[in-house]
């Protein structure tokens, strides 16, 4: 483990499960890495390889009545989360990290106007007076550039469209200056011009706050655009990291492969519907999480899975220049065409 | 919102109207001919005639009808057969001691219940889930009556603490009027209490479970604004209304405790005008209780735009 360098987040071998009817889920099963200051830190993969859940942990913000962080690692700013005080750790929540949920139209609560969903965590946490609470909240919506802003922090969530929603979820994420911003899927649920202005913007602020950002998507083609890192996930497990052009100049897990083969590519222009053509999907299905895995998760959908990848877990490797991958046959796959 | 509201109240005209042709056929189609009730048992058939002229029941039905309708809009709900007293006199004497304890036992129905469902939704499925739960189960299942005889037996005749029974008019003072207040309110308000805590806790398990509560979550905040302000709000519309149909229940409910508790309000006046089949009396009573549910009904309408945005009026 090394010393906190330049690293304000250092996550070491998580694991999250959930108790279900069908057994334990291990949503999370040992995920590691780092995001140093100022970083954007891409995450990606497939539906339900547990992205959120990852996201979720380091706010320790699972579900207690179903879920737990089994072990592991969370530090920030050397101090570690996994053992730190509820109390302390609701100090921490909305202030120095923050996150932007994945669903926009229900994230915000339909009952309270924006100015005071955005106000009450200026109050909590910087110990201002809830008008001049609202004063940051205005600003951070105008920063946001939501029109009019001053008129809509009076306006309650179900006057604003999805996108609007989602500056406001930025606005108040943004509000108290985190060192740290985990944006889970922030424009999954958007349409795709609204998608790109959305990430304009939270590039714009980051550059503005140096605020860190763990950008969670499984669109590559967004990655691609934000980056400078990418974690790969599959199945609760991290298969592949590295810079991200390295990564897009030659991915060497099978799996990411699969994924850059799928991309619905920016540079490919949108039909009349907005949408871009879907390349290819990678065949079969994600292996369910309730039974330990005994080699490599992906084995069942890999085409260059041997017995050896059915019998034992394929540790992570250094492949040169910050890029690590997961894969038994990585020197079959690097020698294969993309 | 004032036009919503006032809207509201003229929408509630026809319902009066519809309740007050009810009222008028139901009495006079009802079994007993009430000349030959007054008149009493051996009466003559003509001394039966005089009363039903008396009465102006050989008129027309029609005439009947518009006689009573002009009557009543102008607030004269008639005179009481057996106490020649005005219907509105005798309704307004017994009004204070039933709004009183309505009132109060909604009070101590609801201050007890929306905590009990809070907390029991907040510790779902826990040690203090299932105890306060199942002890609103119990007091969902208890009848009034068994209540309150339990409860005028210890706190009144064993340990003195109460009054037993019998009823004091708040001008006679605050402190022996809420202590007349007290036995009643709690045996009348147990059932409706754990009614309301079930709602709660349900209505609050839904809410706490939507996304918007995890963003309050992760904004650090503490656990009371979670669940007092970012959850119960949004779980509000559900209790508001079940606490709407307890005040229906409760009216009912408050004949059997004006009895036990002998407090003299309308639910006794109703025991009495229908037992001696006192017809304007009774058909007072119904319109009374029947405006008294149309306004609760109006204002768990409009709260409803209170507290949820999203209603639009
Ligand atoms: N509260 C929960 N109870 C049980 N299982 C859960 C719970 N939350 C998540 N899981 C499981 O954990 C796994 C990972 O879920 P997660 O939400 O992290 O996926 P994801 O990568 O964010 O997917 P998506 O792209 O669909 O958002 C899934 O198999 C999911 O079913
Ligand atoms: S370890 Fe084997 S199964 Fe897994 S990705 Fe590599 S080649 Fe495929
Ligand atoms: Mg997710």
């Amino acid at each position: 483990m090394s010393v906190t360098s330049g690293n304000i987040l250092e996550v070491r071998g998580l694991q999250t499960q959930f108790n279900t009817l069908d057994g334990v889920v291990r949503a999370v099963d040992g995920v590691s890495f780092d995001l140093a200051r100022g970083e954007t830190l891409g995450i990606v993969g497939e539906s339900g390889c547990g992205k959120s859940v990852t996201a979720l942990s380091i706010l320790r913000l699972i579900p207690p009545e179903t879920g737990r962080i089994a072990g592991g690692s969370i530090k920030f700013e050397g101090e570690e989360l996994t053992t730190l005080g509820e109390e302390a750790m609701k100090g921490l929540r909305g202030h120095r990290i923050s996150m932007i949920f994945q669903e926009p139209m229900t994230s915000l609560n339909p009952v309270l106007t924006v100015g005071t969903q955005i106000a009450e965590n200026v109050v909590r946490h910087m110990g201002v007076s809830w008008r001049a609470a609202r004063e940051r909240s205005f600003e951070m919506l105008d920063l946001v550039r939501i029109a009019d802003a001053r008129r809509r922090l009076d306006e309650y969530p179900h006057q604003l469209s999805g996108g609007m929603r989602q500056r406001v979820m930025i606005a108040l994420a943004l509000s108290c200056d985190p060192q740290v911003l985990i944006a889970d899927e922030p424009t999954t649920a958007l349409d795709v011009t609204i998608q790109a202005q959305i990430l304009d913007l939270m590039l714009e602020l980051k550059e503005k706050t140096g605020t860190a950002i763990v950008l969670i998507t499984h669109d590559l083609g967004v990655i691609a655009e934000t980056t400078e890192r990418v974690v790969v996930m599959y199945a609760g497990r991290k298969v592949e990291e590295a810079p991200v052009e390295a990564l897009f100049a030659e991915p060497l897990h099978p799996y990411t492969r699969g994924l850059m083969r799928a991309i619905p590519r920016l540079d490919i222009e949108a039909d009349a519907a907005g949408m871009r053509p879907r390349l290819q999907e990678i065949p079969g299905l994600v292996p369910r999480l309730t039974q330990p895995i005994p080699g490599c998760a992906f084995a069942p959908r890999c085409g260059f899975a041997t017995e050896r990848c059915r019998a034992e877990p394929p540790p992570l490797v250094d492949a040169g220049g910050g890029h690590t991958v997961a894969c038994w046959e990585v020197d079959r796959v690097r020698a294969s065409a993309l | 919102m004032t036009a919503y509201i006032v809207r509201r109240l003229f929408a509630t005209l026809p319902v009066m109207a519809v309740v007050a042709v009810f009222v008028f056929f139901l009495i006079r189609f009802a079994p007993g001919d009430p000349a030959a009730i007054i008149a009493g048992e051996d009466a003559t058939a003509e001394a039966i005639a005089q009363v039903r002229a008396k009465l102006g029941l050989d008129r027309p039905f029609m005439e009947q009808f518009f006689i009573w309708i002009l009557q009543m809009l102008q607030g004269d709900l008639g005179v009481s057969i057996f106490s020649n007293l005005p219907v509105s006199r005798l309704i307004v004497q017994r009004v204070e001691p039933t709004v009183a304890l309505t009132l109060s036992t909604l009070f101590v129905a609801v201050a007890l219940a929306i905590p009990i469902g809070v907390v029991a939704a907040w510790k779902a499925r826990r040690l203090v889930d299932r105890l306060v739960m199942g002890f609103a189960v119990l007091g969902f299942a208890m009848p009034v009556f068994v209540l309150a005889y339990i409860l005028i037996y210890f706190f009144a005749v064993q340990w003195q603490l109460l009054p037993v029974q019998g009823y004091r008019p708040i001008a006679e003072g605050f402190w022996p009027f809420v202590e007349s207040l007290i036995l009643p309110s709690v045996a009348l308000g147990v059932t409706y209490m754990a009614l309301i805590a079930r709602i709660t806790r349900a209505s609050m398990l839904e809410v706490l479970a939507q996304d918007y509560i995890r963003t309050a979550n992760a904004k650090g905040l503490a656990t009371d604004r979670v669940l007092l302000l970012h959850a119960l709000k949004n779980a509000a519309v559900p209790i508001v209304t079940v606490i709407g149909i307890g005040i229906a229940l409760l009216i009912s409910g408050v004949v059997i405790t004006e009895t036990v508790f002998n407090i003299p309000g309308l639910g006794r006046l109703t025991v009495d005008a229908v037992l001696k089949r006192d017809y304007p009396v009774v058909q007072g009573l119904i319109l009374v209780f029947a405006a008294a549910k149309v306004l609760v009904n109006l204002i768990i309408d409009i709260s409803y735009a209170f507290l949820d945005p999203r209603i639009r009026y």
